[in-house]
């Protein structure tokens, strides 16, 4: 007999436990626990988002200003690149070693454990080169994305452009209600591009699937398709945009022009300006970094200075404000007449005016320091310093509803007020490191003001708003550069509110027709166009050192006007020389098309005459 | 021949093949007959074992009994010939015929039974004495020694199985204990020094965190247990000591004084033994034991959570099987476990138990272990019935080798045991292996056909 046949029992009570231990154990994995579960949908489960297209910009008649194109970003994860030969990685991307070597020590400094970017903006026909080993290439991938595109080169200031997000924007979208972005994104930087982000981008669609073990997808859950961004019409012509470029290549300034019927920005340039095409793709930040290196003269081209430059003062065009605002406070009527008394102020040599209209024709600087007087000294207390703060409080109540010293709510960023100095300003403000203080300035402090010269500080689309106010006889639209968004679309409402004056609309005929002289028989005549009645006024800044700044503000035809324009030339001295011709020639070419022979010649002159030094002497 | 140890082992066929085709289908759907395609290579080895199993059947079982040393012949001289076939996957473990290969350690297992049931059952040899020890050794060793030169370590381990025959002919039970002893005594000391290690290091990166320095995981160098470390272990041996001072007080008093110098040798001895056991193990994880092994030591007793590198393997078996959930995805409806996504390695060989729960969710896992043991059961009982040593050693060989195949592959996709690669029987793909199980059941079923028929 077997002597050891009880030991089966022992076997097969070890068998049956293990039998129960495993099943306890995939009892707890399988049903109790679900972390495991969990953990399997992190594996198999991924999401990619579609990028949507972002939409294009035109121009008012339909003309395409900005293409998108498609391009690919190539993407580093620098933990994961592994053993390879660097040279050979070099060459596939068609690096030199040392670009290679920067970049990837860029995003190794950056992270070396998360993706970053590796090449921007590589166009369709680069990416097709290594589209097909890109894969096979650990720790590089691609991100599809828009790039933009310039066929006209024009308005780069007014377009903006668009690059990578950055850490601040990225952090300031995550804090807000509704965090859309990636660090992968695109977003617009400055100007349209911009202020219209929202409207441009459209909306990410979403595919969620599930991926194999090396992130292939394979099989769709869910999807949710992108929504195009919305095209913009903006309010731009194009041609006239072009021309007035071509005018101010050679110079410092800026050129606004507005429709006066509707507030829409037929053209804005800000000289000297860049092509936008510069500003696309891989060559971002060397561009930027190039167009700074090169601005030896410190000409700021990266500025759009018709809406940041408001230190510009206004000169003898701020005389327009004085006269209606004047007439309107009771304080002279359109006949009161002033000697040009120049011991009060320096002028020039011209006949006493008799009269408002005879006064802006001659720009007589007396006659308006005198309305300027009666305007800040009332009279309404004896002391004159207290006088003087509840006229001027009254004054730049007034000025202020021309949208001068206030913040024109334009649709770009950094747009500046102006300054229209009131009572606190002189108390607090200025001068800047000692202020005047209460009851220490009156009107023979300031007086400056009443020319359009001492603190009074205006920036070009200002100066533009204020001829579109003259042309439409006291009111504007707020300036703007966007009048359709999307196909079918409307402007932002806040375009559509008239902005009335202050001043009565039969106070501004004396003054048109001044300024319609001004052009006929006044300081303008090179602003004559033979067809059309110009209606404008020039100014002269005074600089202490250099040449003076040109100004001429105009608007055309003088009845139902359809064109206001501002043009300001650094260094230009008298504003008829520079300014006015300048003006007229974009006011010709934007009503009749074409240029007269007179036109012509007008028009060889400006583009010959570069004007980008300070003390330049004209023939 | 029994029917009931048929139809398992049929049945596990049908399970395996099923789950191989799940497992290594790819983004088409294929024909099970196709040559080109594992599943069809399995469906095709299936066949060539049944047809291998009819032709068993008709031998003589004192034909297969008395042919079993030429057969262990044949395969040891196969295992000495397989080390100079070039290697594949860094092994030289294959006979390449063709686009067929032959892994002559599975025949390995199967003829070992046969030699060692062969031996054991001559007369005048027990397992009692040394020689046969000595012998039984020495028969075992061969074979597990070319299979871990190939290297397959993993197969070499299933030789140890023949520990639960050798218990049952009689080798004393004091070695089963001891090593069941050391195991638990092993483990445990193993998880207080991974504890330590772990304590240790968290409270270095808590510092690093607290201090304000931006704490990079993949900088961070894992910290030993530092010189002069006072390990929980040595209290540990303590309490061994403890227990046998305790244990020699009890003999002391209530064991009559003739006997207590039975008790006093095996006290003393394995007092000693444990508390120099667990000192070398404690030493040694600090001094043998590299970052490494210490990291895989954490990762296995689940005070680690390693998805990348040294766990991944099983964070993706135990994700893939944690997602079949009660009731499983639905068969081929898997989504880590398949040629498909591959997010589990190795997923139709040593991890298809993977494939199986994720499609089939606990219910199939239940199923399985339930089939697994029963067949197990079935071949102790028809070991038990047989008047012929030679089949009963044989019985008790195979089911010792798949019960170690059971314990040790689902013990590992599951997380229980460290990750040793051996194949599930009838289920992980591969020709020689179900060749191999299918000569095992057939031997037996043959032998068991003639239980009346022989005296011993």
């Amino acid at each position: 007999m077997d002597p050891f046949q009880n030991r089966r029992w022992v076997i097969i009570l070890t068998i049956f436990t293990i039998g129960v231990i495993f099943i306890v154990r995939l009892l707890y994995i399988q049903v109790l626990d679900d972390k495991w579960s969990k953990r399997s949908e992190e594996i198999t489960h991924s999401e990619k988002s579609l990028k949507p297209s972002r939409g294009l910009i035109y121009d008012r008649n339909g003309k395409l200003l900005v293409e998108a194109s498609q391009v690919y970003d190539i993407y580093v994860f620098p933990d994961e690149i592994g053993e390879v030969d660097t040279n050979e990685l070099a060459n596939f991307f068609d690096l030199t070693r040392e670009e290679f070597d920067t970049k990837l020590n860029k995003a190794i400094a950056y992270a070396s454990y998360k993706p970053s970017i590796f090449i921007e903006g590589m166009n369709k026909e680069d990416y097709s080169k290594i589209a097909f080993q890109l894969p096979s290439k650990k720790g590089f991938h691609e991100e599809r994305n828009t790039q933009r595109g310039y066929p006209e080169h024009v308005a780069a200031h007014v377009l903006g452009y668009i690059g990578i997000i950055n850490e601040k924007e990225y952090l300031a979208d995550k804090a807000s209600e509704e965090p859309y972005y990636k660090m992968t994104d695109y977003i617009g930087k400055t100007g349209i591009e911009l202020v219209y982000e929202k409207e441009l981008r459209g909306r990410r669609g979403v595919v969620s699937y599930l991926k194999d073990r090396l992130g292939n997808e394979k099989v769709d859950i869910e999807q949710e398709s992108a929504v195009a961004g919305h095209n913009l019409y903006t309010t731009l012509d194009l041609d006239l945009q072009k021309y007035a470029e071509s005018l101010m290549h050679n110079k410092i300034g800026c050129v606004v022009a507005i429709e006066p019927a509707t507030g829409e920005i037929l053209s804005m340039v800000s000289a000297p300006f860049y092509d936008p095409e510069l500003f696309v793709g891989r060559d971002l930040g060397k561009n930027y970094a190039k167009i700074a290196k090169e601005d030896t003269l410190n000409l700021k081209p990266l500025i759009n200075k018709s809406i940041y430059n408001d230190t510009y003062r206004p000169g003898s065009i701020f005389k327009l404000v004085q006269a209606l605002i004047g007439m309107q406070e009771g304080v002279i009527t359109a006949n009161t007449p002033f000697a040009c008394n120049k011991s009060l102020i320096n002028c020039h040599n011209h006949p006493s005016p008799t009269n408002v209209s005879i006064a802006i024709q001659h720009s007589c600087n007396p006659y308006f320091y005198q309305v300027y007087k009666r305007l800040i000294q009332r009279g309404e207390d004896p002391s004159v310093y207290k006088d003087s703060r509840i006229g001027i409080e009254k004054w730049a109540k007034s000025v202020r509803s021309f949208g001068l010293g206030v913040k024109l709510n334009t649709d770009l960023t950094g747009i500046k007020s102006g300054n229209i100095p009131d009572a606190n300003y002189y108390d607090n403000e200025f001068p800047p490191n000692k202020p005047y203080g209460k009851y220490s300035w009156a009107f023979s402090t300031i007086y400056s003001n009443s020319i359009g010269e001492g603190e009074i500080g205006v920036a070009p689309i200002q100066m533009a708003n204020l001829a579109a106010i003259i042309a439409n006889r006291g009111y504007y639209y707020t300036p703007h550069l966007v009048r359709k968004i999307g196909e079918n679309g409307q402007k932002r409402e806040e375009y559509l509110e008239k902005h009335y004056t202050v001043v009565d609309a039969k106070y501004f005929e004396p003054i048109v027709n001044a300024m319609e002289q001004v052009v006929v028989n006044g300081t303008a005549r090179r602003a004559q166009i033979d067809s059309i009645s110009v209606c404008g006024k020039t100014g002269t800044v005074q600089n202490a050192t250099t040449n003076d700044h040109s100004v001429f503000i105009a608007f055309a035809p003088k009845e139902n006007p359809k064109i206001a324009v501002a043009v300001y030339v650094e260094y230009g001295t008298w504003g008829g020389t520079w300014a006015a011709p300048i003006a007229s020639l974009v006011i010709e070419k934007y009503l009749n098309g074409k240029l007269s022979e007179k036109g012509k010649k007008k028009e060889l002159r400006v583009l010959n005459e570069t004007i980008l030094t300070k003390n330049q002497v004209f023939k | 021949m029994d029917k009931w140890f048929l139809a398992l082992y049929l049945a596990l066929v049908v399970m395996g093949l099923s789950t191989v085709y799940a497992s290594s289908l790819g983004d088409d759907i294929g024909s099970l007959f196709s040559w080109k395609e594992d599943y069809g290579k399995q469906f095709y080895w299936i066949l060539i074992s049944l047809f291998m199993g009819i032709m068993i059947l008709l031998m003589e079982g004192t034909f297969l009994k008395n042919s079993s040393y030429i057969i262990y012949g044949v395969v040891v001289f196969l295992l000495v010939l397989v080390l100079f076939m070039p290697s594949i996957n860094g092994a030289h473990s294959w006979f390449k015929i063709g686009s067929f290969t032959i892994q002559p350690a599975e025949f390995a297992k199967v003829a070992c039974a046969m030699a060692f049931a062969k031996y054991m059952s001559t007369t005048g040899v027990r397992i009692e004495n040394f020689k046969t020890k000595l012998n039984v050794f020495l028969l075992l060793f061969c074979p597990m020694v070319l299979i871990v030169l190939e290297p397959d370590p993993g197969t070499g381990l299933v030789f140890m199985s023949f520990i639960f025959v050798m218990y049952r002919e009689g080798l004393s039970g004091n070695v089963l204990l001891l090593g069941f002893f050391s195991l638990i005594i092993g483990v445990i000391s193993v998880y207080i020094a991974s504890f330590e290690t772990v304590e240790i290091n968290n409270a270095a990166i808590e510092a690093i965190t607290a201090s304000g320095e931006e704490f990079n995981p993949r900088d961070y160098v894992e910290l030993a247990r530092p010189d002069g470390y006072f390990s929980s272990n040595y209290i540990l041996a303590g309490l061994v000591i403890l227990l046998g001072v305790l244990g020699f007080a009890v003999t002391r008093i209530f064991v009559l004084p003739r006997y207590r110098k039975n008790y006093y040798p095996a006290i003393i001895w394995s007092s000693i033994f444990a508390v120099l056991f667990i000192l070398s193990i404690n030493w040694a994880y600090d001094n043998v034991f590299q970052n490494r092994h210490r990291t895989r030591f954490q990762i296995q007793f689940g005070l680690k959570l390693d998805r990348k590198d040294a766990g991944y393997n099983i964070y993706q078996a135990l994700s893939a099987i944690g997602s079949g959930e009660a009731s499983g995805k639905g068969y081929l409806q898997g989504t880590l476990s398949n040629n498909k996504f591959k997010h589990v390695p190795e997923q139709s060989t040593d991890f298809i138990f993977c494939s199986w729960a994720e499609e089939r969710g606990f219910v199939g896992s239940l199923v399985l272990i339930c089939v697994f043991v029963a067949f197990l059961l079935r071949a102790i009982i028809i070991a038990e019935r047989q008047r012929s040593v030679y089949t009963r050693i044989f019985a008790y060989s195979i089911a010792s080798i798949m019960f170690f195949h059971f314990l040790i592959n689902l013990g590992m996709v599951i997380g229980l045991v460290p990750v040793i690669g051996i194949p599930l029987p009838f289920f992980s793909k591969g020709g020689s292996a179900i060749l191999g199980f299918s000569a095992m059941v057939f031997i037996l079923l043959r032998l068991d056909a003639e239980r009346k028929d022989v005296l011993r």
